[in-house]
């Protein structure tokens, strides 16, 4: 996948230049410490429905801001994120019903099995470059719902398997929404916190360096295939971390819906939409397709699937950088035409 | 094999003659095609080694090979006295290679700044943060006469600044060796002359260069000696004023018909 970045070379200065505006390094940390305490404020407001679906919207920031950094800040678009999510979720099925450990033991576990999985994988996987990798991954997500389905002792097969969560032999008892809304916020902030982190960081700058030129990148030093490895953990991690959390709260979990290559699309449409290689651009994607999927469920119930499909290929035609990208090059450029826009993409 | 005690050592310049870049019997093979075939090198500090040839004549290869870029099939490389013989290019960037490509590499969705930052974060002797990185940056942007330009995106430059970048790029690694892959091309007349100011600055600094070059006259202006290139082995190698008189070079070049003997 070409991502956002990769598209700024054709932007061949219609305009001069003008000196980027340094924003105050103190302001996207309270932007976002603000919007943590918004969405915890926001939740008495909201009734029990609803609240599910802001804490669903919350795990698809996770799954964006992670499937972002390996396929938007390192440019490795990875299909089989999915892989991850799944992996997650029943490494804690397994832990919890089999080893009766308890969710807050079994949770860190699973992103950690995810993230070395990732690395085990990636070492060969990494190699690979564009659609070969894309395909590869793709098929090691299905190759991980076929071991799952072929498993039923361990993993309940195709049939699904039930986390005990009331009562005296649950290890940990349901969180109930309330606590699911909390968990998933939680985690959502940490993965925001960590892509931000990264994204300042040496390991951001060897990521989009890696993204743009790999050969440029080791001239100047960088161990590509640490920096990737690494990335493609971290964007596991945080996947296994979400996947293993949504299998708590749902409960019963089955593989076709844990393995579901939708949940992969979406993350990816996420990233595109919202803007790959930012830090808010995921954020913004996942929020932005959430609410919108939302209202077109509540009022245009049957269309729904189709107009979102429209919607997307039509924020794809006019901001094939993505929104944050976007913003970022019309404040530089200042041009905010969606039709300049496109010409510079070239589409 | 050259020693490098065959050539004079430029006026005013100290040199250590004990060579920072050494191969020996480099050898390259693309299935059937031997790209670059037995050559030997040794480039002392504060030296440049030009290094010319027709197309196709393997001269790319032969910086790959160094920087790792590429794996020799046969032949070793030795940078300040360690074995880095296909060894990956981060890892030569650490023992103090730089490299500019023939194609201009910028990391387009970074400034011009970043660019170079890069570098200085994970060369030889690192950076540790971004903010240091970029001061660091903004020195060597304005020395290769980039100073200002940091905030632009690379695809803002011309084609004479890309070079520029390219060339701030490789030195904001800090290095001993640099390889220089046509950092020339595409520059105007009057963009070249401050270009081999810089590159002759930076041997008299004591950096190795290995200059690869089209413009024979702006390899004869700043080399120390020059290595020619046919069909991926060493036609000849010398002081560039013997090396271009010589026939074979000519031959070589532009063709039989040329040389002298042919045309009197």
């Amino acid at each position: 996948m070409e991502t956002s970045t990769a598209a700024a070379g054709t932007g061949q200065g219609e305009k001069a230049p003008v000196p980027r505006g340094r924003r105050p390094a103190w302001l996207p940390w309270a932007v976002g410490a603000v919007a943590v305490l918004a969405c915890l404020g926001l939740q008495s407001q909201l009734y029990s429905g609803q609240e599910r679906t802001v804490t669903t919207v919350f795990m698809f920031v996770t799954l964006a801001v992670g499937w972002n950094l390996i396929g938007g800040f390192t440019g490795y678009a990875c299909f089989g994120q999915v892989g991850f999510f799944g992996l997650g979720a029943y490494t804690t099925v397994v832990l919890m019903v089999h080893g009766d450990l308890s969710f807050w033991v079994a949770w860190p576990i699973s992103a950690v099995v995810a993230a070395v999985f990732a690395a085990a994988i990636g070492l060969p996987l990494l190699r690979l470059k564009g659609h070969y990798f894309a395909v590869a991954t793709l098929g090691v997500a299905e190759g991980l719902r076929e071991l799952v389905t072929n498993v039923p002792r361990w993993t309940g097969g195709g049939a699904g398997i039930t986390i005990p969560s009331t009562g005296a032999k649950a290890p940990t008892l349901w969180l109930g929404n309330d606590g699911f809304y909390l968990l998933f916020l939680g985690l959502g902030a940490v993965s925001a916190l960590v892509a931000a982190l990264i994204s300042r960081g040496r390991t951001g700058y060897a990521l989009r360096a890696i993204n743009q030129d790999e050969d440029a990148a080791a001239a100047l030093g960088i161990n590509t295939t640490w920096a990737k490895t690494v990335a493609f953990g971290m964007s596991a991690a945080l996947t296994g971390a979400a996947g293993s959390a949504y299998a708590f709260q749902q409960v019963t979990i089955y593989p076709e819906r844990l393995f579901d290559v939708n949940i992969t699309v979406l993350m990816v449409v996420m990233v595109v939409i919202g803007g790959s290689g930012t830090v808010s651009g995921p954020i913004l994607g996942a929020l932005g397709i959430a609410v919108v999927s939302e209202y077109l469920r509540q009022h245009f119930a049957q269309w729904h699937s189709f107009t979102l499909g429209v919607l997307i290929i039509v924020a794809v035609i006019l901001l094939p950088q993505g929104l944050v990208n976007f913003v970022r090059d019309a404040v530089r450029m200042r041009d905010f035409s969606l039709l300049s826009n496109v010409r510079r993409y070239r589409l | 094999m050259t020693e490098p005690e065959a050539t004079p050592p430029t006026a005013g310049t100290a040199t250590d003659e004990s060579p920072v870049l050494r191969t020996e019997g480099l050898e390259r093979r693309f299935g059937g095609l031997l790209a670059v075939s037995g050559v030997d090198l040794a480039l002392p500090p504060g030296r440049t080694l030009g290094v010319i040839g027709p197309n196709g004549a393997g001269k790319s290869t032969l910086v790959n090979l160094i920087s790792g870029h590429l794996k020799p099939t046969a032949g070793t490389v030795h940078v300040g006295g360690k074995d880095l013989t296909g060894a990956r290019p981060w890892r030569v960037a650490h023992a103090g290679v730089a490299r500019t490509f023939q194609i201009v590499k910028p990391f387009r969705g970074l400034t011009v700044a970043d660019n170079v930052a890069v570098a200085a974060m994970f060369g030889p002797s690192p950076v540790r943060t971004p903010a240091h990185a970029r001061r660091e940056a903004a020195q060597v942007l304005e020395r290769v006469g980039l100073g200002g330009r940091g905030d632009v995106p690379p695809a803002e430059l011309s084609v004479a600044d890309a070079r520029r970048l390219e060339l701030a790029k490789a030195l904001a690694l800090r290095p001993r060796v640099l390889l220089l892959d046509e950092v020339l091309a595409g520059l105007r007349p009057a963009e070249i002359d401050p270009a081999l100011r810089l590159i002759d600055e930076l041997r008299r600094d004591g950096l190795a260069v290995l200059i690869i070059e089209h413009i024979i006259q702006a390899i004869a202006a700043i080399s120390d000696e020059v290595l020619v290139l046919h069909h991926g082995t060493v036609l000849t190698q010398g002081p560039p004023r013997q090396v271009l008189s010589d026939e074979r070079v000519v031959e070589a070049y532009l063709g039989h018909r040329y040389t002298r003997k042919n045309r009197s």
